[in-house]
């Protein structure tokens, strides 16, 4: 538990000190914030570029309410740039403490696999977490400002049911990082799958069961209809699941020393 | 404290880098792991600091199970790495409580060490900024701050340029007073100013272990080597002539010469030199240096 608390606090110190906490949440604002000024915009925007030539958004077109807006953001600016902020922004997590000895090092103390994982997957989260629900709440006052107010009540189970996805990007970018050695191959490799899982939501029922990614369609659906589908129960429990073995997995590979020593 | 090592094996991809070793060292000692380049002294090391699992045998520190000892276990690595972004005071405090060390202790514990290892001065400097010996003094700071009953160190002066070296040896020389020290290194100097035994290794095995003592008397090999004048060679003669003198070879306007029994014939053979008029430029008992005691070690077995 000690351990657990050293290695949580040196991370918070260490992105302190390299500016995380700043540029982290501010991405997210921006992030946020595009969706609703860009959408409340894109008609005249059309119309000042391209007016001339006869091209317009459809005036016709109902207008949106903040609870749709509110929901492309999650899946327009969260979803593809915010991902790979986070992924990129995280790689390095555990392999450079590999790739200087540092982990070794820390290993030599009597320090358990475990509350080293438990310390980065922690800190990291509540990193991440913050950043996108500050980012979130941004959007949301755009959203509400620009087009309809987005109800409270759903407007926050939504931004926990997203949380929970995060949770997964993050404990899924450690093992990656655990496993593999160079920061491009974690990228990538994190990237592809984890956006590979949001794109496909929506092909199968089943595949959308035991994939991670529905959630953040669920918190899209409860954003716009106002309703959660009877099977967040089962995609939760299924989300653990994986949330589990994932760090099982990074459990057992640094316990028995299976990354590369220097 | 007792470190025991017993039969630890350990093979990287079928290549066998510590085979069957077994050594124990006793509370208060200092003990250097000597050998050639990729004799293994790193993995060994590596097992008995737990960075790495052996794939046979297993290292006990008073009868327990190493993994389980970690707090009683100070290791300075071969190169001690830091977040470079901390400052030497925030370093040894993340290392502190993560062997244990409690918060309270902190500030009375740190300041202390950092004079100790001379890095007074340099408690709000980044890690970053440090040179290879500070980095190097700040390793040994960081094992010795949770008061461990062992210490290890991989090559701890191998890679420092002389002035660090001096300095982080006598800063070695200052904490094996207080503690038990097990070190590894290739160069045979600095084993022989701090430590009082050596095991010595090649391809994973270990082939000596002894002090430094008995290392140097046994391999005394009753030769007298005495340096003459050319005008007085044919004593030569006279000496491979006299009963206790076994041998007799001539190096340059050397002469050294193998005898029965070193106390006794060694002022005989002076006398008799004197005796012939001889003109003696230089009387010495002849030894092999530890030096040449390694060589034969190292390149014969």
């Amino acid at each position: 538990m000690n351990a657990f608390k050293v290695l949580t606090k040196k991370e918070f110190l260490q992105m302190l000190r390299d500016n995380k906490v700043i540029w982290l949440p501010l991405v997210f604002i921006l992030l946020g914030m595009t969706q609703p000024v860009v959408t409340y915009y894109l008609p005249s925007i059309v119309k000042a570029l391209a007016g001339g030539q006869g091209i317009m958004v459809d005036p016709n077109l109902t207008a949106l309410n903040g609870g749709e807006v509110l929901a492309s953001t999650l899946a327009s600016q969260f979803d593809q740039l915010g991902l790979m902020i986070l992924v990129i922004s995280m790689m390095g997590m555990i392999q450079a403490d590999k790739a200087d000895g540092m982990l070794s090092f820390i290993l030599t103390r009597p320090v358990t696999a475990s509350s080293y994982i438990a310390g980065k997957v922690t800190s990291h989260f509540l990193m991440a977490a913050t950043s996108v629900a500050i980012g979130y709440v941004a959007s949301t006052i755009y959203a509400n400002y620009l087009f309809t107010d987005v109800p409270f009540s759903r407007m926050i189970p939504a931004l926990f049911l997203y949380l929970v996805w995060v949770l997964f990007i993050v404990t899924f970018t450690a093992m990656i990082s655990t496993i593999f050695h160079g920061q491009g191959v974690i990228a990538l490799i994190s990237i592809v799958f984890l956006i590979g899982c949001r794109i496909t939501v929506g092909l199968s029922p089943i595949l959308d069961i035991i994939n991670s990614a529905s959630l953040s369609k669920h918190a899209m659906t409860l954003l716009i209809t106002g309703t959660i589908s009877s099977n967040i129960v089962i995609n939760l429990l299924v989300t653990l699941f994986w949330i589990v073995l994932i760090l099982y997995v990074t459990n057992y590979w640094i316990a028995n020393k299976k990354f590369k020593h220097v | 404290m007792k470190l025991e090592i017993r039969n630890v094996t350990k093979a990287f991809n079928g290549k066998v880098a510590v085979d069957n070793f077994s050594m124990d060292v006793e509370a208060g000692s200092c003990v250097g792991l000597i050998g050639p380049n990729g004799a293994g002294k790193s993995s060994l090391i590596k097992v008995i600091s737990n960075v790495i699992d052996s794939d046979g045998g297993e290292v006990l520190l008073d009868g327990q199970i190493i993994s389980k000892m970690k707090k009683r276990i100070g290791y300075l690595p071969q190169y001690p790495n830091f977040y470079d972004w901390m400052t030497a005071t925030e370093t040894l405090s993340f290392m502190g409580r993560l062997s244990g060390l409690l918060k309270q202790d902190e500030s009375r514990t740190i300041p202390g060490i950092l004079a100790k290892v001379g890095l007074r001065g340099e408690e709000d400097s980044k890690v970053g900024t440090f040179s290879g010996g500070m980095k190097q003094r700040l390793g040994i700071a960081q094992a010795l701050l949770h008061n461990p009953s062992l210490i290890v160190m991989d090559e701890p002066v191998s890679a420092l340029d002389p002035i660090g070296r001096r300095e982080v040896l006598n800063l070695i020389g200052e904490i094996k007073k207080e503690t038990t020290i097990l070190l590894s290194t290739h160069i045979l100097g600095d084993a022989e100013e701090i430590c009082e035994r050596f095991a010595i290794m090649k391809n994973g095995r270990k082939i000596e272990d002894a002090t430094i003592s008995n290392l140097l008397n046994r391999n005394v090999k009753n030769k007298l080597c005495v340096r003459i004048t050319a005008k007085d060679q044919k004593w030569i003669a006279i000496v491979k002539n006299l009963p206790y003198v076994k041998e007799v070879e001539v190096i340059g306007s050397e002469v050294i010469i193998q005898v029965e029994n070193i106390d006794e014939n060694k002022t005989q053979v002076l006398k008799n030199a004197l005796e012939h008029g001889v003109d003696i430029i230089k009387f010495e008992m002849k030894n092999d240096s530890l030096e040449d005691i390694f060589l034969k070690l190292v390149v014969m077995k």
